[in-house]
């Protein structure tokens, strides 16, 4: 992450609980650059990028959401399915980005863990390598997340 | 990675601190004090604007034209306004200090929105996650708002939440009956708003909403309809089936309702009851999953499916949808397929 990068302000919404019940941050101490670049590091030590576990994550909501709301299998291991409420969400990035209120639970059958989270979380993974602060209702930790999406 | 810039509103180059003059629509002029958004200096004058996120330009739900010069558009804003909207001088209230006169355009629907007081005079169960929400008008103490129409409910700060907000819900209430409001509301997961109305509202509690909003609503046509929805989209056509019974619209209608499961189904006593009182009105709920024991023999699998076995060529009606995007989009396929064409496709997508 660029170091001169002046997050303050970036890093002040995040915090703040106006967009989401809690903040992106949550309880975690930690400094947004920080947040990032130990995720980052563990990514890399499984192997994988944040774009390929965006893609990912958006290959199964793509393939829940038109089950409207029922279980769907994607294989013998794995079942997601998709819930949507009024509303949309922002990316809080300065940039254009707008997302609806769409969950989607994925259910590993083989290990019976699930994991969920929003298409918004597929933005800021793919786009700002952001899985959200511990303590924060949708942090996704890399390491629960790779091993409940991508079946051996 | 893009660099971030800190929200600020945008400022207008003409500092003054005479009275601001903000002419509206041509039609009506109001002086205010310099300094404030125009979000909140409209607010002051009892005209509000939809705005779910504090004025943050996080929402973009507050857009306006502004004819005048109000300064220039910043990163926060921009990110809301398409390149159309920006040439065509649409601005976010929340976005645009007042320090100059200004000339504003306003939708003439906005013009009549208000806010009220009221009191939490019910909640009732629906569901294990929807429940609704009567509301008693206080003051001013009546509404009128046209069956379809939504409001915006504040939520104000609780325990684990610091800041009030608003959320937007369709009324799901008879419009005759305008001292008071009915609102269907589902659970979401650590959802802000839904978590106070789940958690902490009470019977009792004093509640603000403002609005009406919306353009969902039923035409004059005189051609047979199709309602769908799912979930808490089935909250409009409360209020929309009793005005048509209030009214004695006859066109004919049948409303197909999902649910997920058997027990995800409400409001079936009250659509049996509009069955024998709105001439033509057929109620059909679809369940995607029903449980095993549940002992259900009506339509199964999802709504847009049952749609596609029960009609085959829908050209000649008008069709009117509630519920989550995916729901509209599926359904929209569907119809299309139907030789539905897409203006007499009608809909309330929860965005």
């Amino acid at each position: 992450m660029d170091k001169a990068f002046d997050n303050s302000g970036l890093e002040q919404a995040l915090r703040s609980g106006a967009v989401v019940q809690g903040g992106f941050l949550g309880s975690d101490p930690r400094p947004l650059t920080r947040i990032i670049e130990e995720d980052l590091r563990t990514l890399e030590g499984l192997g994988y990028t944040p774009q390929r576990v965006a893609q990912r994550m958006a290959e199964l909501t793509a393939a829940a959401a038109p089950r409207l709301e029922s279980w769907y299998n994607i294989n013998d291991n794995i079942r997601v399915r998709c819930e949507e409420v009024r509303g949309v969400i922002v990316c809080p990035w300065p940039h254009a980005g707008r997302f609806d209120k769409r969950i989607t639970i994925a259910h590993r059958l083989d290990l019976d863990r699930s994991i969920r989270w929003t298409d918004l979380n597929i933005h800021l993974i793919g786009e700002h390598s952001f899985f959200e602060g511990r303590g924060s209702h949708f942090r996704l930790d890399p390491d629960e997340l790779i091993g409940i999406i991508f079946t051996p | 990675m893009k660099q971030a810039q800190t929200s600020q509103a945008a400022t207008s180059p003409e500092k003054t601190q005479r009275p601001c003059r903000i002419d509206i629509n041509g039609r009506r002029t109001i002086a205010v004090a310099p300094g404030g958004s125009l979000l909140s200096v409209l607010a002051d004058h009892d005209i509000r604007l939809p705005s779910a996120c504090g004025g943050r330009a996080a929402c973009g739900l507050c857009k306006l034209k502004v004819l005048s010069d109000a300064g220039p558009i910043l990163p926060p804003e921009a990110k809301r306004l398409s390149q159309t909207e920006q040439a065509g001088r649409v601005r976010l209230a929340c976005q645009v200090l007042v320090n100059a006169d200004l000339s504003i355009r306003i939708p003439d629907e906005l013009l009549t929105v208000a806010e009220y007081r009221c009191v939490c005079a019910g909640i009732e169960d629906l569901t294990a996650d929807m429940k609704r929400f009567h509301l008693k008008l206080e003051d001013p103490p009546a509404i009128d708002f046209i069956p379809g129409q939504y409001v915006q409910l504040c939520c104000p700060a609780y325990p684990g939440h610091a800041e009030e907000l608003w959320r937007a819900y369709s009324v799901a209430s008879d419009p005759a009956r305008n001292d008071a409001i009915d609102l269907i509301i589902r659970r979401t997961a650590n959802g802000i708003s839904t978590t106070y109305c789940f958690d902490y509202l009470k019977t009792g509690d004093g509640v603000r909403i403002n609005g009406p909003y919306g353009d969902f609503h039923l035409s004059d046509a005189q051609t047979p309809m199709l309602f769908i929805a799912g979930g808490s989209g089935i909250a409009p056509f409360v209020s929309i089936l009793h005005h048509m019974r209030n009214i004695s619209i006859a066109r004919k209608v049948a409303f197909l309702f999902g649910a997920n499961r058997v027990r995800d189904l409400c409001l079936i006593d009250e659509m049996r009851q509009f069955e024998r009182t709105i001439s033509n009105f057929t109620f059909i709920p679809v369940v995607a999953e029903p449980e095993p024991d549940s002992g259900w023999t009506g339509e199964t699998g999802l709504v847009t499916q049952a749609v596609d076995r029960m009609f085959t060529d829908l050209n000649g009606y008008e069709a009117y949808l509630c519920g989550s995007p995916g729901m509209i989009d599926a359904a929209i396929a569907v119809l299309s397929r139907k030789n539905l064409p897409d203006d007499r496709i009608f809909y309330d997508k929860f965005a």
